[in-house]
């Protein structure tokens, strides 16, 4: 029975490796095609995978040592005489020392990432302010500056205004000012692996950049990361990343139908 | 064309049959009203999994078109000239003549057999007899729109504006304002006349960008024919709702319960009343009237019902193909007056003048606090007072004044969306309108500027003298 126990576990571990092996290719894993499209996103995604690394040895070996574990009680013949042990002093200090190391690295290692992402003073110095993200329940509702102008705190009688539809330009840092209307949401562009969560009475800065160039339904999608109420599910808006010329000219397209005073001059 | 009523069978139903809800007049009308009620709904309408498209309102139930140009020899296959997109015409597609000696109700509908995109040749079920000649029509597809349409609303709509658009779907409790009762055809946020429908891309707005204030999304990811068959099926909900609305408005008179017991009650109070006095002839009893109304709608069933059917269907179809003239839409005469602080100024003087009167509900500041939000009104038609202070929109629930100085505007932020608020009001509110009575264009054009102007207005004690304020005091 013993025996049996120890293949089972093994088993399950060895199962456990096959399907994480093969889950990119099962498309269970990151959104889209897999790539981050933010230069911070790939620098996450490059941690990721240095602790997937990591992890995928630490649990290969720890579960080999369980197997072989079991499989040496399970296969112990009765005569065999009982090994009296008072532990080991070495090898307890050597399965702490080794994890704390491991983990003291990833600590100091990630620290650049982080700060590069939350602390003003590593973030890119110039980061454009295109846009004002207030998240309502159940959309986002976007506010832009007009053209040639700053984004202020404050609506401005040339604000151009959209719903569930953020232009952003591509190749170079932008920041949006995150805001809500009613409870907690969270802006999440899961491509570009940026996450802030939005919360009642503060306007917070997010800061991205989108390295790849993407309009029309191939844009990044931006869904709510805050459970919000019944519409949480559908909180949907679109990211399009596009080329400065796109993005003023779709600007002057806005702005044109927000200010539409409906006169039409006779043809003449 | 033709026919007139077609039977859809219903897409994939998965869980509970969903039931178009009745109207609470439709269910106070006497048994035997109350049955032809239903029955004619279920005959013209059909129900959520069975869809009839009733053809004489101004619906795209979706399908194509074609007329019969060739016909081969035995009447084995024709040759067809569609109307437009022909990609869905394939076998196994529904087919419905329309026209021609196929048209009758027994060989009216059937299937495409065959189809030969190239030639455009097509074979048909249900037998060559009777043949088909050119000049026939036929409609390959017809309700397929309809159906989408309903497939998608069920999914998107449905819990909150209900089954039959009734506003009351089960997440409508937990919301303030309530999903709009299409029932009524009416609808708030349109660029039409006061007394028009909504056009299509009034809907299509709405269902876009949402209304901002409310718990209407956008559903501006939707796609193109998505929204296009959701705006068909939402206005074919409207239909209905709004024939049955008329069908009980003029049962309700003679027929509804409620009416004949309170008469009757009220006849016993006078006749208990009076007893003493004189000897006046000793009312019906409830029940005795009801009796009486029941003999009375057996004759009206046969002399005034099929008219009423008929001539609330016209109405309505009319009132739905008008809305898409161009003479329901308002367009300002005048393009937008400069907004500077001398139109917003003239903006507020009529704001506050006795030919807006805006002030007694949109209070002096802009903030919603008029007098009127403090009065108690009188329902529309009655002597009857609403139980709670303020104003009220048609569907009986209270209704504020928008708070101007939000800079939050439902219907639209567009200048020609506020100009047309102000133009005709906003159906189905007390909000009236000022066109072309009241205040002239230019005159709505100050005032929209005002009214634009009230959100970016700074408070009295930081206020400078600079363009863009204009002080409300």
């Amino acid at each position: 029975m013993g025996r049996f126990w120890a293949v089972f576990f093994v088993a399950t571990a060895v199962i456990a490796v096959a399907v994480s092996w093969f889950s990119p290719d099962l498309h269970w894993w990151f959104p889209g095609d897999g790539k981050a499209y933010s230069t911070l996103g790939r620098r996450i995604d490059d941690l990721f995978h240095l602790i997937l690394v990591i992890v995928s040895i630490t649990f290969v070996g720890t579960q080999a040592v369980l197997g072989y574990v079991l499989w040496r009680g399970a296969t112990i013949k009765p005569d065999d005489k009982v090994l009296f042990s008072h532990g080991s002093h070495s090898l307890e200090v050597i399965w702490t020392i080794v994890p704390a190391g491991i983990l003291l690295f990833i600590a100091l290692y990630q620290m650049d990432v982080w700060a590069q992402y939350r602390m003003k003073s590593s973030s890119p110095a110039k980061t454009e302010a295109v846009a004002e993200v207030t998240a309502r329940q159940f959309e986002w509702r976007i506010r832009y500056p007009a053209r040639g102008k700053k984004l202020q705190p404050t609506p401005q009688p040339d604000d151009v205004y959209t719903v569930n539809e953020l232009h952003v330009p591509t190749g170079r840092p932008v920041s949006i000012s995150l805001r809500t209307d009613d409870v907690q949401h969270s802006f999440f562009v899961p491509e570009l692996r940026v996450k802030q969560d939005a919360v009642p009475g503060l306007v917070i800065p997010v800061w991205f950049d989108v390295l790849e160039r993407r309009t029309g339904n191939k844009a990044y999608e931006l869904v709510c990361a805050e459970l919000c109420g019944w519409g949480h599910y559908k909180m949907k808006a679109r990211v399009f990343a596009e080329s400065d010329e796109e993005f003023e000219q779709w600007r002057e397209t806005i702005a044109g139908e927000q200010f539409d005073d409906g006169f039409k001059k006779a043809a003449e | 064309m033709a026919v007139g009523l077609t039977v859809l069978v219903a897409g994939c139903g998965k869980g509970p049959q969903a039931e178009f809800s009745l109207r609470e007049e439709t269910t106070d009308l006497i048994p035997d009203a109350q049955k032809v009620v239903k029955a004619t709904l279920k005959e013209k309408f059909g129900s959520p999994h069975e869809l009839i498209a009733w053809q004489r309102f101004p619906v795209n139930y979706g399908g194509v078109k074609g007329s019969v140009t060739e016909v081969a020899a035995e009447a084995k296959s024709v040759v067809v000239e569609w109307e437009g997109d022909a990609t869905q015409v394939a076998k196994d597609a529904p087919l419905i003549w329309v026209s021609g000696a196929r048209a009758g109700e027994k060989t009216s509908v059937g299937s495409v057999a065959t189809y030969d995109a190239a030639k455009k040749e097509l074979t048909w079920t249900g037998g060559a007899d009777p043949a088909p000649v050119a000049g026939d029509k036929l409609v390959i597809g017809f309700g397929k729109s309809l159906q989408t349409g309903r497939a998608i609303y069920m999914k998107n709509c449905m819990h909150c504006h209900g089954v039959s658009g009734d506003g009351n779907g089960p997440t409508a409790q937990y919301l303030n304002p309530l999903p709009r009762d299409y029932r009524t055809g009416v609808f708030k946020f349109t660029s039409t006349l006061g007394p028009e429908k909504p056009t299509r891309d009034d809907l299509n707005r709405v269902i876009k960008y949402g209304i901002p204030g409310t718990y209407m999304p956008s559903f501006l990811w939707l796609g193109d024919k998505e929204t296009e068959s959701v705006i068909e099926y939402i206005r074919w909900l409207a239909i209905r709702g709004e024939f049955e609305s008329r069908v009980d408005n003029d049962l309700a008179g003679d027929f509804s319960q409620k009416t004949i017991e309170a008469a009757a009650a009220k006849a016993k109070a006078n006749y208990d009343a009076a007893k003493g006095k004189e000897k006046p002839e000793k009312p019906q009893s409830s029940a005795a009237a009801k009796s009486a109304a029941k003999d009375k709608f057996a004759e009206y069933l046969k002399s005034d019902v099929p008219e009423l059917i008929d001539g609330s269907a016209k109405f309505i179809a009319e009132a739905w193909a008008h809305s898409e003239d161009a003479e329901s839409l308002i367009v300002p005469s005048v393009a937008r007056v400069t907004d500077d602080a001398a139109s917003r100024e003239r903006g507020r003087r009529l704001y506050l003048s006795d030919k807006g009167k805006c002030y007694t509900c949109h209070g002096i500041q802009g903030r919603g606090d008029g007098a009127a939000t403090e009065d108690f009104w009188k329902k529309p038609g009655s002597e009857e007072y609403y139980t709670k202070r303020g104003l009220h929109d048609t569907w009986g629930k209270p209704l504020q004044p928008r708070k101007l100085t939000l800079g939050q505007y439902r219907g639209g932020r567009r200048p020609v969306d506020i100009f047309r608020r102000v133009y005709a009001g906003i159906k189905g509110t007390p909000m009236p309108g000022f066109g072309r009575t009241a205040l002239k264009d230019e005159e709505i054009w100050d005032v929209v500027n005002f009214v634009m102007s009230l959100q970016y207005e700074q408070t009295p004690t930081k206020a400078k003298a600079t363009e863009h304020v204009v002080h409300s005091k």
